[in-house]
Protein backbone atom coordinates (compact mmCIF):
# COMPACT_ATOMS: atom_id res chain seq x y z
CA UNK A 1 0.00 0.00 0.00
CA UNK A 2 1.41 3.53 -0.81
CA UNK A 3 0.84 6.21 1.50
CA UNK A 4 1.40 9.89 1.16
CA UNK A 5 4.22 11.73 3.20
CA UNK A 6 1.62 13.45 5.23
CA UNK A 7 0.06 10.06 6.90
CA UNK A 8 3.95 8.62 7.05
CA UNK A 9 4.75 11.27 8.93
CA UNK A 10 1.75 10.95 11.30
CA UNK A 11 3.13 7.65 11.71
CA UNK A 12 6.67 8.19 12.39
CA UNK A 13 6.08 8.26 16.22
CA UNK A 14 5.06 4.35 16.66
CA UNK A 15 7.18 3.76 14.29
CA UNK A 16 10.37 5.08 16.13
CA UNK A 17 8.75 3.40 19.05
CA UNK A 18 7.91 0.06 17.01
CA UNK A 19 4.38 0.18 17.85
CA UNK A 20 2.97 0.16 14.47
CA UNK A 21 1.78 -3.67 13.33
CA UNK A 22 3.72 -5.25 10.67
CA UNK A 23 2.14 -4.16 7.72
CA UNK A 24 1.95 -0.76 8.83
CA UNK A 25 5.85 -1.14 9.65
CA UNK A 26 6.57 -2.12 6.21
CA UNK A 27 4.65 -0.04 4.38
CA UNK A 28 6.66 2.87 6.61
CA UNK A 29 10.09 1.45 5.85
CA UNK A 30 9.16 1.62 2.17
CA UNK A 31 8.53 5.08 1.71
CA UNK A 32 11.35 5.99 3.91
CA UNK A 33 13.85 4.28 1.56
CA UNK A 34 11.88 6.27 -1.40
CA UNK A 35 11.38 9.66 0.49
CA UNK A 36 14.57 11.56 1.38
CA UNK A 37 12.12 14.52 3.56
CA UNK A 38 10.31 11.93 5.26
CA UNK A 39 13.58 10.13 5.88
CA UNK A 40 15.30 13.06 7.23
CA UNK A 41 11.79 13.57 9.30
CA UNK A 42 12.46 10.91 10.51
CA UNK A 43 15.67 10.65 11.66
CA UNK A 44 15.35 13.64 13.29
CA UNK A 45 12.66 12.49 15.50
CA UNK A 46 14.67 10.09 16.64
CA UNK A 47 17.69 12.11 17.24
CA UNK A 48 15.16 14.23 19.30
CA UNK A 49 14.14 11.03 21.27
CA UNK A 50 17.69 9.69 21.83
CA UNK A 51 18.74 13.39 23.01
CA UNK A 52 15.69 13.32 25.43
CA UNK A 53 16.19 9.70 26.67
CA UNK A 54 20.31 10.62 27.35
CA UNK A 55 20.40 14.23 28.33
CA UNK A 56 17.41 14.87 30.09
CA UNK A 57 18.27 15.53 33.91
CA UNK A 58 15.24 14.54 36.18
CA UNK A 59 14.55 16.02 39.52
CA UNK A 60 16.06 14.41 42.45
CA UNK A 61 15.95 15.43 46.05
CA UNK A 62 18.29 14.80 48.69
CA UNK A 63 18.36 12.02 50.91
CA UNK A 64 17.71 14.35 53.54
CA UNK A 65 14.51 15.39 51.90
CA UNK A 66 12.80 11.85 52.36
CA UNK A 67 13.73 11.39 55.58
CA UNK A 68 11.82 14.58 56.53
CA UNK A 69 9.04 14.19 54.20
CA UNK A 70 8.76 10.04 56.05
CA UNK A 71 8.52 11.99 59.01
CA UNK A 72 6.37 15.00 58.47
CA UNK A 73 3.95 11.69 56.37
CA UNK A 74 3.94 9.71 59.79
CA UNK A 75 2.77 12.51 61.56
CA UNK A 76 0.26 14.18 59.41
CA UNK A 77 -1.74 10.11 59.28
CA UNK A 78 -1.30 10.21 63.27
CA UNK A 79 -2.86 13.53 63.70
CA UNK A 80 -5.40 12.69 60.79
CA UNK A 81 -9.09 13.81 62.00
CA UNK A 82 -11.62 10.95 63.17
CA UNK A 83 -12.92 9.46 59.67
CA UNK A 84 -16.16 9.96 58.71
CA UNK A 85 -18.88 7.88 60.10
CA UNK A 86 -19.76 6.23 56.50
CA UNK A 87 -15.95 5.86 55.47
CA UNK A 88 -15.71 4.18 58.93
CA UNK A 89 -17.88 1.97 58.62
CA UNK A 90 -17.23 0.84 55.11
CA UNK A 91 -13.51 0.54 56.27
CA UNK A 92 -14.79 -1.47 59.35
CA UNK A 93 -16.77 -4.19 57.02
CA UNK A 94 -14.09 -4.14 54.04
CA UNK A 95 -11.50 -5.37 56.53
CA UNK A 96 -14.62 -7.65 58.13
CA UNK A 97 -15.07 -9.04 54.65
CA UNK A 98 -11.26 -9.44 54.21
CA UNK A 99 -11.27 -11.57 57.07
CA UNK A 100 -14.13 -13.54 56.69
CA UNK A 101 -13.49 -14.31 53.44
CA UNK A 102 -9.76 -15.27 53.89
CA UNK A 103 -10.96 -17.53 56.82
CA UNK A 104 -13.70 -18.81 55.06
CA UNK A 105 -10.73 -19.77 52.03
CA UNK A 106 -8.38 -21.26 54.47
CA UNK A 107 -11.06 -23.81 55.52
CA UNK A 108 -12.08 -24.67 52.31
CA UNK A 109 -8.28 -25.14 51.22
CA UNK A 110 -7.96 -27.33 54.18
CA UNK A 111 -10.84 -29.53 53.98
CA UNK A 112 -11.07 -29.72 50.25
CA UNK A 113 -7.84 -30.74 48.40
CA UNK A 114 -9.38 -29.58 45.03
CA UNK A 115 -10.70 -26.45 46.58
CA UNK A 116 -7.75 -24.78 44.51
CA UNK A 117 -9.10 -25.76 41.72
CA UNK A 118 -11.96 -24.02 42.01
CA UNK A 119 -11.57 -21.20 44.15
CA UNK A 120 -8.76 -18.88 43.78
CA UNK A 121 -7.79 -16.76 47.23
CA UNK A 122 -8.42 -13.35 44.88
CA UNK A 123 -11.76 -14.40 43.73
CA UNK A 124 -13.05 -15.47 46.70
CA UNK A 125 -14.87 -12.32 47.15
CA UNK A 126 -15.94 -12.10 44.34
CA UNK A 127 -18.23 -15.67 44.88
CA UNK A 128 -19.12 -14.12 47.98
CA UNK A 129 -20.49 -10.93 46.82
CA UNK A 130 -22.11 -13.20 43.99
CA UNK A 131 -23.94 -15.85 46.40
CA UNK A 132 -25.30 -12.57 48.09
CA UNK A 133 -26.21 -11.21 45.28
CA UNK A 134 -28.34 -13.72 43.77
CA UNK A 135 -29.80 -14.45 46.35
CA UNK A 136 -31.21 -11.07 47.46
CA UNK A 137 -32.16 -10.26 43.80
CA UNK A 138 -32.92 -13.54 41.96
CA UNK A 139 -35.11 -15.06 44.59
CA UNK A 140 -37.35 -12.65 44.95
CA UNK A 141 -37.59 -12.35 41.07
CA UNK A 142 -38.28 -15.70 40.77
CA UNK A 143 -41.49 -16.08 43.60
CA UNK A 144 -42.56 -12.84 41.63
CA UNK A 145 -42.67 -15.03 38.55
CA UNK A 146 -45.12 -17.35 40.44
CA UNK A 147 -48.99 -16.92 38.66
CA UNK A 148 -50.86 -14.69 41.03
CA UNK A 149 -53.78 -17.10 39.89
CA UNK A 150 -52.12 -19.82 42.38
CA UNK A 151 -51.24 -17.79 44.94
CA UNK A 152 -54.76 -16.16 45.28
CA UNK A 153 -57.06 -18.16 47.56
CA UNK A 154 -60.09 -16.30 46.67
CA UNK A 155 -63.13 -17.53 44.95
CA UNK A 156 -62.62 -16.04 41.31
CA UNK A 157 -64.63 -13.06 40.54
CA UNK A 158 -67.88 -13.96 37.93
CA UNK A 159 -67.93 -11.17 34.75
CA UNK A 160 -70.95 -11.84 32.57
CA UNK A 161 -69.58 -10.68 29.06
CA UNK A 162 -72.92 -9.38 28.61
CA UNK A 163 -73.33 -7.19 31.76
CA UNK A 164 -73.63 -3.57 31.72
CA UNK A 165 -72.54 -1.60 34.54
CA UNK A 166 -74.05 0.76 36.26
CA UNK A 167 -72.21 3.38 38.59
CA UNK A 168 -73.99 4.42 41.14
CA UNK A 169 -73.01 7.77 43.24
CA UNK A 170 -73.39 8.96 46.66
CA UNK A 171 -74.00 12.55 47.30
CA UNK A 172 -70.76 13.63 49.11
CA UNK A 173 -70.60 16.02 46.44
CA UNK A 174 -67.27 17.15 45.56
CA UNK A 175 -65.45 14.39 46.82
CA UNK A 176 -63.83 11.47 44.18
CA UNK A 177 -65.77 8.48 44.93
CA UNK A 178 -63.32 5.70 46.00
CA UNK A 179 -60.99 8.05 47.95
CA UNK A 180 -60.76 5.78 50.89
CA UNK A 181 -62.93 2.67 49.79
CA UNK A 182 -61.50 -0.42 48.02
CA UNK A 183 -64.10 -2.39 46.45
CA UNK A 184 -65.19 -5.77 46.42
CA UNK A 185 -67.52 -7.89 45.53
CA UNK A 186 -70.07 -8.98 47.45
CA UNK A 187 -72.44 -11.73 47.59
CA UNK A 188 -75.84 -10.35 46.58
CA UNK A 189 -77.21 -7.23 46.03
CA UNK A 190 -79.42 -6.93 48.88
CA UNK A 191 -76.52 -6.57 51.22
CA UNK A 192 -76.17 -2.76 49.44
CA UNK A 193 -76.80 0.03 51.28
CA UNK A 194 -78.05 3.09 49.14
CA UNK A 195 -76.04 5.51 50.39
CA UNK A 196 -73.06 3.96 49.09
CA UNK A 197 -71.01 4.17 45.26
CA UNK A 198 -71.16 0.90 43.91
CA UNK A 199 -71.43 -0.56 40.56
CA UNK A 200 -74.44 -3.02 39.90
CA UNK A 201 -74.86 -5.19 36.88
CA UNK A 202 -77.82 -4.98 35.34
CA UNK A 203 -78.64 -8.72 35.28
CA UNK A 204 -77.85 -8.38 39.36
CA UNK A 205 -75.82 -11.54 39.33
CA UNK A 206 -72.71 -9.38 40.33
CA UNK A 207 -73.12 -6.73 42.76
CA UNK A 208 -69.78 -4.99 43.65
CA UNK A 209 -69.33 -2.14 46.33
CA UNK A 210 -67.46 -0.01 48.02
CA UNK A 211 -66.18 -0.83 51.35
CA UNK A 212 -63.76 0.33 53.67
CA UNK A 213 -62.49 -3.28 53.94
CA UNK A 214 -58.95 -4.43 52.13
CA UNK A 215 -58.49 -5.22 48.93
CA UNK A 216 -58.99 -9.11 47.73
CA UNK A 217 -60.25 -9.38 44.55
CA UNK A 218 -59.98 -5.77 42.67
CA UNK A 219 -61.05 -2.27 43.03
CA UNK A 220 -62.15 0.16 40.86
CA UNK A 221 -62.17 4.12 41.60
CA UNK A 222 -64.35 6.49 39.85
CA UNK A 223 -64.51 10.51 39.74
CA UNK A 224 -67.07 12.01 38.22
CA UNK A 225 -67.46 15.79 36.70
CA UNK A 226 -69.77 17.84 38.58
CA UNK A 227 -72.22 19.33 36.30
CA UNK A 228 -73.40 23.34 35.90
CA UNK A 229 -75.76 22.88 38.29
CA UNK A 230 -73.42 21.09 41.10
CA UNK A 231 -74.12 17.73 41.18
CA UNK A 232 -72.61 14.71 40.53
CA UNK A 233 -73.93 12.58 37.72
CA UNK A 234 -74.76 9.53 38.55
CA UNK A 235 -74.19 7.49 35.58
CA UNK A 236 -70.72 6.78 34.08
CA UNK A 237 -71.72 3.53 31.78
CA UNK A 238 -74.87 2.03 30.47
CA UNK A 239 -76.11 0.13 28.20
CA UNK A 240 -78.06 3.22 26.06
CA UNK A 241 -77.37 3.60 22.54
CA UNK A 242 -76.32 0.79 20.01
CA UNK A 243 -73.45 -1.52 20.16
CA UNK A 244 -69.83 -0.16 20.81
CA UNK A 245 -67.70 -0.78 18.08
CA UNK A 246 -65.35 -4.12 17.64
CA UNK A 247 -66.74 -5.29 21.04
CA UNK A 248 -69.27 -7.39 21.98
CA UNK A 249 -70.65 -4.81 24.47
CA UNK A 250 -73.34 -2.47 24.01
CA UNK A 251 -72.14 0.65 22.64
CA UNK A 252 -70.81 3.30 25.67
CA UNK A 253 -72.79 6.04 24.15
CA UNK A 254 -74.07 9.14 26.29
CA UNK A 255 -71.17 9.07 29.04
CA UNK A 256 -72.16 12.44 30.65
CA UNK A 257 -69.12 11.76 33.18
CA UNK A 258 -65.47 10.73 33.01
CA UNK A 259 -65.36 6.86 34.39
CA UNK A 260 -62.03 6.03 35.40
CA UNK A 261 -62.09 2.61 36.29
CA UNK A 262 -59.05 0.49 37.37
CA UNK A 263 -59.31 -2.73 38.27
CA UNK A 264 -57.39 -5.87 39.15
CA UNK A 265 -57.95 -8.31 36.40
CA UNK A 266 -59.81 -11.46 37.78
CA UNK A 267 -58.85 -15.01 37.21
CA UNK A 268 -61.12 -14.41 33.98
CA UNK A 269 -58.94 -11.65 32.84
CA UNK A 270 -60.49 -12.62 28.86
CA UNK A 271 -63.48 -12.24 30.07
CA UNK A 272 -63.32 -8.79 31.68
CA UNK A 273 -60.62 -7.83 28.41
CA UNK A 274 -63.59 -8.91 26.47
CA UNK A 275 -65.90 -7.25 28.21
CA UNK A 276 -64.16 -3.66 28.13
CA UNK A 277 -62.97 -4.06 24.94
CA UNK A 278 -60.03 -1.62 23.66
CA UNK A 279 -60.88 0.99 26.50
CA UNK A 280 -58.86 -1.34 28.80
CA UNK A 281 -55.18 -1.00 29.57
CA UNK A 282 -53.80 -3.69 30.85
CA UNK A 283 -50.25 -4.09 33.29
CA UNK A 284 -49.59 -7.08 34.45
CA UNK A 285 -52.49 -8.17 36.15
CA UNK A 286 -53.60 -4.88 36.44
CA UNK A 287 -56.00 -2.99 34.01
CA UNK A 288 -57.29 0.52 33.60
CA UNK A 289 -60.52 1.85 31.90
CA UNK A 290 -60.52 5.12 31.13
CA UNK A 291 -63.61 6.23 29.60
CA UNK A 292 -64.51 9.80 28.75
CA UNK A 293 -67.44 11.26 26.72
CA UNK A 294 -66.16 14.79 24.57
CA UNK A 295 -68.97 16.80 23.12
CA UNK A 296 -68.30 20.05 21.97
CA UNK A 297 -65.29 19.98 20.21
CA UNK A 298 -62.22 22.03 20.93
CA UNK A 299 -63.47 23.73 24.21
CA UNK A 300 -64.53 19.99 25.63
CA UNK A 301 -60.85 19.41 25.08
CA UNK A 302 -59.47 21.45 27.07
CA UNK A 303 -62.16 20.96 29.69
CA UNK A 304 -61.20 17.21 29.51
CA UNK A 305 -57.18 17.91 29.81
CA UNK A 306 -57.64 19.96 33.25
CA UNK A 307 -59.72 17.57 34.41
CA UNK A 308 -57.14 14.85 33.38
CA UNK A 309 -54.53 16.63 34.99
CA UNK A 310 -56.64 16.91 38.23
CA UNK A 311 -57.27 13.43 38.05
CA UNK A 312 -53.22 12.10 37.70
CA UNK A 313 -52.51 13.68 41.46
CA UNK A 314 -55.86 12.08 42.39
CA UNK A 315 -54.99 8.32 41.28
CA UNK A 316 -51.16 8.79 42.56
CA UNK A 317 -52.72 9.56 45.70
CA UNK A 318 -55.51 6.48 45.73
CA UNK A 319 -53.02 3.92 43.86
CA UNK A 320 -49.96 2.56 42.96
CA UNK A 321 -50.52 2.99 39.65
CA UNK A 322 -47.35 2.00 37.16
CA UNK A 323 -46.46 5.27 35.86
CA UNK A 324 -46.66 3.96 32.36
CA UNK A 325 -49.98 3.79 32.44
CA UNK A 326 -50.86 7.21 33.36
CA UNK A 327 -48.65 7.98 30.86
CA UNK A 328 -51.02 8.58 28.33
CA UNK A 329 -50.37 12.10 26.53
CA UNK A 330 -53.82 12.06 24.57
CA UNK A 331 -57.27 10.36 24.70
CA UNK A 332 -59.93 12.10 22.77
CA UNK A 333 -62.90 9.54 23.74
CA UNK A 334 -63.34 5.76 24.49
CA UNK A 335 -63.23 4.27 20.92
CA UNK A 336 -59.46 5.82 20.55
CA UNK A 337 -58.02 4.32 23.17
CA UNK B 1 10.96 -11.27 58.07
CA UNK B 2 10.23 -8.83 55.17
CA UNK B 3 7.05 -8.40 53.78
CA UNK B 4 5.97 -8.80 50.05
CA UNK B 5 4.24 -5.54 48.60
CA UNK B 6 1.04 -7.70 48.35
CA UNK B 7 1.11 -9.03 51.82
CA UNK B 8 1.74 -4.89 52.64
CA UNK B 9 -1.12 -4.55 51.06
CA UNK B 10 -3.23 -6.67 52.42
CA UNK B 11 -2.17 -5.18 56.42
CA UNK B 12 -2.79 -1.61 55.21
CA UNK B 13 -6.54 -2.93 53.95
CA UNK B 14 -6.55 -4.24 57.48
CA UNK B 15 -5.72 -1.19 59.13
CA UNK B 16 -2.03 -1.94 59.74
CA UNK B 17 -0.39 1.28 59.49
CA UNK B 18 2.90 0.23 59.81
CA UNK B 19 2.84 -1.31 56.71
CA UNK B 20 2.74 2.25 54.79
CA UNK B 21 6.10 3.09 55.88
CA UNK B 22 7.97 0.26 53.56
CA UNK B 23 5.72 1.20 50.61
CA UNK B 24 6.73 4.77 50.96
CA UNK B 25 10.05 3.84 51.20
CA UNK B 26 9.69 1.85 47.80
CA UNK B 27 7.79 4.66 45.90
CA UNK B 28 8.57 7.98 47.08
CA UNK B 29 11.70 8.96 44.77
CA UNK B 30 9.14 7.67 42.08
CA UNK B 31 6.70 9.78 43.31
CA UNK B 32 8.57 12.60 43.87
CA UNK B 33 10.20 12.57 40.19
CA UNK B 34 6.74 12.13 38.71
CA UNK B 35 5.58 15.27 41.37
CA UNK B 36 8.29 17.13 40.45
CA UNK B 37 8.37 16.68 36.84
CA UNK B 38 4.33 17.69 36.17
CA UNK B 39 4.51 20.15 38.88
CA UNK B 40 7.90 21.58 38.20
CA UNK B 41 8.13 23.01 41.77
CA UNK B 42 9.61 21.24 45.16
CA UNK B 43 7.46 23.01 47.25
CA UNK B 44 4.09 21.99 44.80
CA UNK B 45 5.88 18.43 44.39
CA UNK B 46 6.41 18.20 48.25
CA UNK B 47 2.35 18.32 48.76
CA UNK B 48 1.52 15.76 45.94
CA UNK B 49 3.64 13.68 47.45
CA UNK B 50 2.04 14.25 50.81
CA UNK B 51 -1.73 13.93 49.31
CA UNK B 52 -0.20 11.23 47.64
CA UNK B 53 0.35 9.37 50.49
CA UNK B 54 -2.63 10.03 52.74
CA UNK B 55 -4.48 8.78 49.82
CA UNK B 56 -3.16 5.35 49.26
CA UNK B 57 -3.60 5.33 52.90
CA UNK B 58 -7.20 6.11 52.76
CA UNK B 59 -8.66 4.59 49.77
CA UNK B 60 -6.21 0.74 49.95
CA UNK B 61 -9.45 -0.79 50.28
CA UNK B 62 -10.34 0.76 46.92
CA UNK B 63 -7.50 -1.01 45.34
CA UNK B 64 -7.91 -3.96 42.69
CA UNK B 65 -6.11 -6.75 44.30
CA UNK B 66 -5.34 -8.13 40.63
CA UNK B 67 -4.01 -4.80 39.08
CA UNK B 68 -0.60 -3.46 39.51
CA UNK B 69 -0.10 -1.51 42.78
CA UNK B 70 2.64 0.98 40.76
CA UNK B 71 0.21 1.85 38.02
CA UNK B 72 -2.89 2.85 40.91
CA UNK B 73 -0.20 5.05 42.60
CA UNK B 74 1.09 6.50 39.30
CA UNK B 75 -2.87 7.43 38.53
CA UNK B 76 -2.95 8.79 42.27
CA UNK B 77 0.36 10.62 41.53
CA UNK B 78 -0.87 12.19 38.17
CA UNK B 79 -4.16 12.76 38.71
CA UNK B 80 -2.96 14.92 41.84
CA UNK B 81 0.32 16.60 40.40
CA UNK B 82 -2.86 17.63 37.45
CA UNK B 83 -4.78 19.28 39.88
CA UNK B 84 -2.47 20.73 42.07
CA UNK B 85 -1.05 22.53 38.73
CA UNK B 86 -5.23 22.89 37.52
CA UNK B 87 -5.53 24.80 40.82
CA UNK B 88 -2.13 26.59 40.90
CA UNK B 89 -2.61 28.06 37.40
CA UNK B 90 -6.42 29.19 38.52
CA UNK B 91 -4.57 31.11 40.85
CA UNK B 92 -2.04 32.66 38.72
CA UNK B 93 0.32 31.53 40.73
CA UNK B 94 2.43 29.83 38.04
CA UNK B 95 5.97 29.19 39.39
CA UNK B 96 7.88 28.77 35.58
CA UNK B 97 8.65 32.48 35.35
CA UNK B 98 9.60 32.69 39.45
CA UNK B 99 11.59 29.44 39.13
CA UNK B 100 14.73 29.85 41.56
CA UNK B 101 17.45 28.13 41.82
CA UNK B 102 17.70 25.72 44.79
CA UNK B 103 19.49 22.29 45.65
CA UNK B 104 16.16 20.85 44.31
CA UNK B 105 16.67 22.47 40.55
CA UNK B 106 18.09 20.35 38.34
CA UNK B 107 19.36 22.54 36.21
CA UNK B 108 21.18 24.47 39.19
CA UNK B 109 22.19 21.19 39.99
CA UNK B 110 24.20 20.55 36.96
CA UNK B 111 25.35 24.08 36.82
CA UNK B 112 26.81 23.36 40.63
CA UNK B 113 28.06 19.83 39.47
CA UNK B 114 29.49 22.01 36.36
CA UNK B 115 31.49 24.86 38.33
CA UNK B 116 32.70 22.20 40.89
CA UNK B 117 33.86 19.35 38.59
CA UNK B 118 36.64 20.96 36.23
CA UNK B 119 35.63 17.87 34.12
CA UNK B 120 32.77 17.68 32.73
CA UNK B 121 32.72 18.69 29.41
CA UNK B 122 30.42 22.27 28.61
CA UNK B 123 29.13 21.41 25.47
CA UNK B 124 27.59 18.43 27.37
CA UNK B 125 26.01 20.55 30.31
CA UNK B 126 24.88 22.85 27.60
CA UNK B 127 22.66 20.16 26.33
CA UNK B 128 21.17 18.89 29.40
CA UNK B 129 20.69 22.39 29.90
CA UNK B 130 18.72 22.87 27.21
CA UNK B 131 17.04 19.34 26.63
CA UNK B 132 15.68 19.69 30.45
CA UNK B 133 14.69 23.20 29.75
CA UNK B 134 12.71 21.99 26.42
CA UNK B 135 10.86 19.16 28.23
CA UNK B 136 10.24 21.88 31.02
CA UNK B 137 8.52 24.41 28.44
CA UNK B 138 5.91 21.75 26.82
CA UNK B 139 2.45 22.35 27.86
CA UNK B 140 0.97 19.96 30.33
CA UNK B 141 -0.82 17.34 28.43
CA UNK B 142 2.85 16.89 26.22
CA UNK B 143 4.44 16.98 29.33
CA UNK B 144 2.77 14.27 31.04
CA UNK B 145 2.62 12.16 28.51
CA UNK B 146 6.45 12.20 27.50
CA UNK B 147 7.25 11.69 31.74
CA UNK B 148 5.26 8.78 31.41
CA UNK B 149 6.55 7.40 28.28
CA UNK B 150 10.08 8.44 28.17
CA UNK B 151 11.03 8.52 31.83
CA UNK B 152 8.72 5.96 33.16
CA UNK B 153 8.94 3.53 30.25
CA UNK B 154 4.89 3.02 30.85
CA UNK B 155 3.08 1.84 27.39
CA UNK B 156 1.02 3.57 25.93
CA UNK B 157 -2.12 1.61 26.84
CA UNK B 158 -0.90 1.82 30.55
CA UNK B 159 -0.54 5.95 29.88
CA UNK B 160 -3.95 5.26 29.08
CA UNK B 161 -5.87 3.89 31.85
CA UNK B 162 -3.47 6.26 34.25
CA UNK B 163 -5.03 9.49 31.95
CA UNK B 164 -8.28 8.53 31.84
CA UNK B 165 -8.40 8.58 28.28
CA UNK B 166 -7.85 6.75 24.66
CA UNK B 167 -4.98 5.24 23.47
CA UNK B 168 -5.17 7.07 20.01
CA UNK B 169 -4.83 10.24 22.30
CA UNK B 170 -1.80 9.40 23.70
CA UNK B 171 -0.42 8.41 20.61
CA UNK B 172 -1.47 11.56 19.22
CA UNK B 173 0.35 13.74 22.74
CA UNK B 174 3.60 12.08 22.18
CA UNK B 175 3.58 12.58 18.52
CA UNK B 176 2.96 16.13 18.35
CA UNK B 177 5.10 16.96 21.35
CA UNK B 178 7.89 15.15 19.75
CA UNK B 179 7.26 17.31 17.17
CA UNK B 180 7.63 20.46 18.99
CA UNK B 181 10.53 19.09 20.98
CA UNK B 182 12.72 18.53 17.59
CA UNK B 183 12.01 22.34 16.79
CA UNK B 184 12.76 23.33 20.26
CA UNK B 185 16.05 21.65 20.17
CA UNK B 186 17.05 22.14 16.27
CA UNK B 187 20.43 23.22 16.80
CA UNK B 188 21.53 20.13 18.64
CA UNK B 189 19.42 17.71 15.83
CA UNK B 190 20.58 19.07 13.14
CA UNK B 191 24.35 19.40 14.13
CA UNK B 192 24.04 15.15 14.36
CA UNK B 193 21.24 14.12 12.35
CA UNK B 194 21.85 9.78 11.66
CA UNK B 195 19.74 7.77 9.81
CA UNK B 196 17.80 5.35 11.13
Amino acid sequence: MKLKCHKIQRLLSDYIDETLSEQQAADVALHLRACPPCRREAAALKKTCNLIENFYVGPEAPDAYYTRFTTELQRRIEHMPPTAIHQLLRAVSTRVGWQLSTRLYRFVDRYLSIGHLFIRQRALPYYIVLLTMTTLFVVPFLLKQVPHSSLNTHPPVSVHPAATLVIEQDTDAGQPVGRHHNMNRALSPSEGSSGESRIVSSLGTDFWQFTDEPITEGYIFTRHRQNSSGEVPSVALANREGTHKGTHLPGLFSIDSALIAYAEIPTQSVLLEELLGRDVLSEGTYAMLLVQSIRGGRHALQQYKRKRSGFKGFARKLLDVPLEILSITEVHDSIEL
Amino acid sequence: MERTEALLIADLCEGDETALAPLVEKYKRMVYRLAMQITKNHEDADDVMQETFIKVYQSIHTFRKDAAFETWLYRITVNEALNFVKRRERRRECAIETAKESEFDPVARHRAQMASDPHVQAEQAELRHWVTEAVNSLSLKHRTVVILHEFEGLTHAEIASILSCAEGTVRSRLHYARKELRTLLKPYVDASSEPL
